[in-house]
């Protein structure tokens, strides 16, 4: 237990210092964390220890996610794992239901009523029904039902009898449980390290022979797609626009040509000049958000912007560690982050503006260098994730499919 | 009258010469007639306008003359009409009744109606119970085909009722007690609803944020409440919302809450609307494409903030989602409700006194329902899980 405390510790002090860069190696940082807490963690042997996993969990993310909340990686990471406890919970409730019921009708007699007055039997089908919807999310035809608490009526009915046979079950069930949960997160791991390949799979449909595709700064992400477009002898030209003031587009560059494509690098205010002549835009986001919108390096807002006004198609690229389950209400500012001026201005030679000695006490030269853009989901035509290619107002069902409702707020 | 070609002067000899047979053949047939407005004056706006306290004077004198004093005396002593008949007294009357309460949402009203149907009834077994509930359900509806909540709300319940009454295997009584619990727990399920929504928006209010608000929806004085409540620092701008005056109440209600309001003229909406942050709106129905159908003006203000760029949020409870899908503002029955202008009218002039319009979904952002926030088009998923 010590032992994973201080992992976690030296895991936030690294995010805290933005140590690592990226959001695929940070999701997978953060799995393999949330694996070794739960590996280590002493699981209780009556009642709920799903519930026990998910409060462990919840501490430990809720403090990762303080640690750097800009990085939405993280935070959709823990929450993917909350819904892989959940999710093996049920299963192995509703096999435990079923287990039972198979072994003893008479037990269901003596059963908590979850649901409402005078339920002389609860039938199996009625709990495992009653139990998938309390991992949904609320809708319309659970509305009238009562809160079920039946997640808990496996446990109880079979803590009722005493014959070996149940306790037996009960101990492999408890063993399960964590053996299944390890499992699903390993699972996730490998998702995650292998999204790029499951995307540029998708390279061939959406790129044709002579195109020309313009793209900003530089994404593990697109050089992939492009180049596997490449390997199955497409001819394209790629426009990149440089991404000041990293200049991450110039790596991008060398890397494309390094692969053989052919290759223009633009200046970013160059984008909306050039963008007539461009095919299709495809940019890596940092984060998607439930509405769809796009969280991006600085400047894509300006592509998106262009390319709407020119009709050319703006394709994302999104790994699913990417989704956020969350909506964005004001995303310029708080899920934003202003780095160091000095990127911008040397600050030698600025030393006489930017002194904070003089006069008043602040400088009237001030530098913002923020890092993120967000484009609104009406200027993005297609995302392409590793399931496949979607559009924005599809986003909230593959959200709904890996996230459970309660994990919104750790 | 729809107005879609330039004959509307051939139109109108046509509605003037069949102004006289109608009323006379409504009178032949049943006894349901008188309880059908012959002038399509919508029920649910003018029981909407009650609730704000704006009746005038001829609109009592419409509503007496449509209803002709059935109202206390039938129902306890008709012993010599049908069973049926009784039944259908009981149920609108029931309805009625629980509609006037204020705070009451519309579709909790309508299943409180349907439990009363329940406990009345007299079938012993779940199939009759079904089908005497759907016909309930159907003459509610009948009575007043504007209100979509009501729709909603039926449709919900019996929706509820079949496909439980498939799934457990209990017995009857057991089963009408259990639909009996859950038809009154409705009621703290609509309360709760509101409590979710304004919850869920609060983030969504930031400090020092004008807001637009039309109409006097209660969900969306729940949330301003909320936020008040938070101390968040923000002002409202609300629209007179004429003929229902709901601009005045609702600025009494806020500053009851010590928050700045600003009235503004219903045509003064695109003049102020650069310095609003967001347009705040109830619904009185959410339709299949996730667009909304709600107080006349809702349309126009939702047009002028698209066009200058401003969100537009919808407060509405997930039990207002219908099966309706209008193709344009006519494509709806008609809601219609009078309105007084404080002169004389001269007699060939007509008034549009349509009570509601439809907002198409790309003018709204994101609706705020206690299902959780949603953009538009996730209504039409939702529906399918439950009707299919």
């Amino acid at each position: 237990m010590p032992d994973v405390q201080s992992m976690v510790l030296e895991f936030v002090n690294k995010l805290r210092k933005r140590k690592i860069e990226g959001s695929q190696a940070t999701a997978r940082c953060t799995v393999e964390l949330l694996r070794s807490v739960i590996s280590h963690h002493r699981v209780p042997h009556h009642a709920n220890q799903a519930s026990a996993l998910i409060d462990a969990v919840k501490a430990v993310g809720a403090q990762l996610v303080a640690a750097n909340p800009v990085e939405l990686a993280v935070g959709n990471v823990v929450r993917r794992v909350l819904h892989i406890i959940r999710e093996e919970d049920l299963s192995l409730a509703t096999a435990a239901v079923a287990g039972l019921d198979l072994l003893d009708a008479s037990d269901d007699d003596e059963d908590v009523n979850g649901k409402g007055i005078g339920y002389p039997a609860m039938s199996a089908a009625v709990v495992a029904a009653a139990a998938r919807s309390t991992l949904r999310p609320p809708s319309l035809q659970t509305l009238l039902e009562g809160t079920p608490e039946s997640a808990t009526v496996p446990y109880t009915s079979s803590s009722g009898a005493d014959s070996e046979s149940k306790t037996a079950d009960k101990s492999s069930i408890t063993r399960k449980l964590k053996h299944d949960v390890i499992e699903g997160v390993n699972q996730l791991i490998h998702e995650i390290a292998g999204c790029h390949e499951q995307i540029a799979e998708q390279a061939i449909e959406h790129i044709h022979q002579n195109e020309v595709i313009l793209t900003l700064g530089s994404s593990r992400t697109v050089l992939e797609f492009l180049c596997a477009a490449k390997e199955k002898k497409r001819s394209f030209r790629v426009f990149v626009a440089e991404g000041a003031p990293r200049y991450q587009g110039h790596l991008l560059a060398k890397d494309l040509v390094a692969r053989g494509l052919q290759t223009t690098v633009i200046t970013d205010s160059a984008v909306f000049a050039m963008i007539s002549r461009v095919n299709m835009v495809i940019i890596g986001a940092h984060a998607v958000m439930a509405n769809g919108g796009v969280i991006g390096p600085v400047g894509v807002n300006m592509a998106a912007l262009a390319a709407k006004k020119h009709a050319v198609p703006f394709v994302v690229l999104a790994g699913s560690h990417k989704l956020c389950p969350l909506y964005p209400h004001n995303p310029e500012v708080l899920l934003n982050e202003l780095r160091s001026p000095s990127e911008l201005l040397d600050f030698g030679e600025f030393s006489d503006c930017l002194d904070f000695g003089s006069g008043s006490g602040s400088p009237l030269l001030q530098v913002v260098n923020p890092t993120f853009d967000y484009v609104p989901p009406s200027l993005v035509s297609l995302f392409i994730t590793d399931t496949g290619g979607h559009i924005p107002s599809y986003m909230y069902r593959l959200i709904a499919d890996y996230y459970s409702a309660d994990d919104l707020v750790m | 009258m729809w107005r879609r070609s330039a004959s509307f002067i051939l139109d109108d000899e046509r509605r003037r010469t069949s102004d006289s047979p109608p009323m006379a053949a409504d009178n032949t047939t049943t006894a349901r007639a008188p309880f059908q407005n012959p002038d399509a004056i919508s029920a649910y706006y003018q029981t909407r306008a009650a609730h704000h306290g704006v009746i005038t004077s001829d609109w009592l004198a419409q509503a007496q003359a449509a209803v002709g004093g059935v109202s206390g005396e039938e129902h306890p002593d008709s012993s010599a009409a049908e069973l049926g008949k009784e039944k259908t007294f009981n149920v609108i009357e029931e309805f009625n009744g629980w509609r006037k309460q204020p705070d009451l949402a519309e579709a909790v009203a309508a299943i409180r109606a349907l439990a009363a149907v329940i406990r009345a009834s007299e079938a012993s077994t779940m199939m009759e119970l079904e089908i005497e509930l759907k016909k309930a359900s159907d003459t509610l509806k009948l009575w007043d085909k504007t209100s979509i909540s009501l729709t909603a709300g039926c449709d919900l319940f019996i929706r509820y009722v079949t496909r439980t009454s498939a799934l457990e295997y209990e017995d009857f009584n057991s089963a009408k007690s259990r639909l009996l619990e859950r038809a009154e727990k409705f009621g703290e399920i609509s309360c709760k609803a509101r409590k979710i929504i304004a919850m869920l928006s609060q983030d969504f209010i930031f400090d020092g944020c004008t807001i637009l608000v039309h109409g006097l929806s209660r969900v969306v004085l729940e949330i301003l409440k909320t936020a008040a409540q938070n101390n968040k620092l923000f002002r409202v701008l609300c629209t007179e919302g004429r003929p229902d005056g709901t601009g005045v109440l609702l600025s009494n209600e806020l500053s009851k809450l010590d928050v700045p309001v600003k009235l503004l003229l219903d045509s003064a909406v695109a003049y102020s609307m650069d310095e609003v942050d967001m347009v705040f709106v109830g619904a009185d129905g959410v339709v299949e494409s996730g667009g909304i159908i709600n107080m006349m003006g809702t349309y126009q203000i939702a047009l002028v903030a698209h066009s200058m760029n401003k969100p537009v949020y919808v407060a509405a409870e997930s039990y207002k989602f219908a099966r309706l899908y209008p193709l344009d503002q006519k494509d709806m029955a008609p809601a219609l409700r009078p309105i007084e202008f404080g002169v004389k009218i001269p007699a060939k002039v007509e008034v549009e006194m349509s009570a509601r319009d439809y907002t198409p979904p790309q003018y709204l952002t994101l609706l705020f329902t206690d299902l959780g926030v949603l953009s538009p088009s996730v209504v039409s998923d939702e529906l399918i899980q439950l009707y299919l």
